[in-house]
């Protein structure tokens, strides 16, 4: 049943275990990164933010990315996790939610790139074979589109000045050498299993390697800037 | 069903019901009028002018501009401060929250609203769409808010909620006047 399609969670319940356990991995692991996202950065870059105008745009995708979490969440109610599964109580997050956010540029750098990398990661389940899970995933994409174009939008006009480009570029000094690593580790048997199921398509090193050729195209080719040094495989 | 929850079921069931963006543009009405002076003068703004503001375009300029009034984001937030502890008060911080988070589920389908009062204006503007309706769930929070803290109608969030309810957006002080869209 590889690639076989599994429309509902009634289909889901009677798959094999391991199928299960992998689908209710990626949903909890949206579940708690998309809440960990809306309070780590995009509440508090509210009170950042330089203009009403700004502010609300900023309210808004805080909200988005909130109810990101309630639509995972829901999902992932409806497979068997339990609500303390999917907050950040008591799970590891991402390196990157462990560095407090201090700046308006390190939100719009955040916004530019980290979301960039949260598209490629939902790109790869606009295919899964969980139906439901794919549907999220279509559902979702729009949205996260539009906050990396926020960053896009804002880092542009950050940069037509020499104090915003030199800001710019020190966030993403900082930020972008933390991104890479969430894709997971190259030989990971998660993906292996999420593969083997049709529930992702793509290993991790190519997501990373495509994470980081977009990224280049964003930060040298659009910003004109520079984009630190990575190691491509982790 | 206890009074928190009654309070805030009616709530929501108001902002289904608002008139989200639909008069902006539109010379103020006399209860309109009242409403935004009662806002400027609660938040501590008394007798500031009010500006009328024409058209979308206009109301994005307005909130871009550098002369907008940190004074009056703070005196809201200040505001805000005081009816979150006041609510929290009356019924814990755990249930005001989970109190909250429905409201802010029922304002996220104003991005609806304003992406069609944009349209309604031949005006392609996914942003500004964004920007309005993180607007009107900042005053759905805020009236939520006072609602909690029973706060009553004249205080600065209720006046604010029947300003966008009624399809107004009161973008704040800007330049000393307070300009309602």
């Amino acid at each position: 049943m590889s690639a076989k399609t599994i429309t509902n969670v009634e289909a889901f319940n009677a798959a094999p275990e391991d199928y299960q356990t992998a689908v209710r991995k990626i949903v909890r692991s949206h579940a708690v990164n998309e809440l960990y996202g809306a309070q780590v950065f995009d509440e508090p870059a509210i009170a950042l933010a330089p203009t009403p105008y700004a502010k609300w745009l900023t309210c808004r995708v805080a909200m988005e990315e909130y109810g990101h979490h309630v639509r995972f969440r829901e999902l992932g109610r409806q497979i068997g996790l339990s609500e303390d599964e999917m907050t950040p109580k008591g799970r590891r997050p991402l390196s990157i939610f462990e560095f407090p956010l201090k700046t308006w540029e390190e939100f719009c750098v955040i916004k530019l790139l980290a979301d960039l990398a949260e598209i490629i990661q939902v790109e790869d389940l606009n295919h899964c074979s969980f139906q439901p899970l794919r549907n999220l995933a279509r559902v979702t994409m729009p949205e996260e589109k539009f906050h990396a174009q926020f960053g896009k939008d804002f880092c542009t006009e950050l940069c037509r000045t020499a104090e915003g480009r030199a800001k710019v570029q020190d966030a993403i000094n900082r930020y972008f050498p933390l991104m890479p690593p969430f894709f997971g580790r190259s030989d990971s048997a998660n993906n292996a299993l999420f593969r083997k199921w049709g529930i992702k398509q793509n290993n991790n090193d190519d997501m990373r390697a495509d994470f980081i050729a977009r990224a280049r195209a964003l930060v040298e080719d659009h910003l004109h800037l520079k984009l630190p040094e990575v190691r491509e495989a982790a | 069903m206890n009074g928190l929850d009654a309070a805030i079921e009616a709530f929501v069931a108001e902002i289904a019901r608002g008139a989200w963006f639909a008069a902006c543009g539109e010379p103020l009405t006399d209860s309109e009028d009242v409403d935004a002076r009662l806002l400027a003068g609660a938040l501590g703004f008394a007798g500031t002018g009010l500006a009328r503001v024409a058209d979308w375009r206009e109301a994005a300029q307005q909130t871009q501009r550098p002369d907008w009034s940190r004074a009056w984001w703070q005196a809201e937030a200040a505001a805000e401060a005081a009816l979150k502890t006041a609510a929290i008060a009356r019924f814990g911080e755990a249930a005001l929250l989970e109190e909250l988070s429905r409201v802010m589920l029922a304002a996220a389908a104003l991005n609806g609203a304003a992406a069609l009062a944009l349209a309604r204006a031949h005006v392609a503007d996914e942003a500004l769409a964004r920007v309005a309706a993180g607007a009107a769930a900042q005053a759905c929070h805020q009236a939520a808010l006072a609602r909690a803290a029973d706060a009553g109608t004249g205080h600065a969030f209720a006046a604010k909620f029947r300003l966008f309810a009624g399809g107004r957006w009161p973008l704040g002080v800007v330049g000393g006047r307070l300009f309602v869209f």
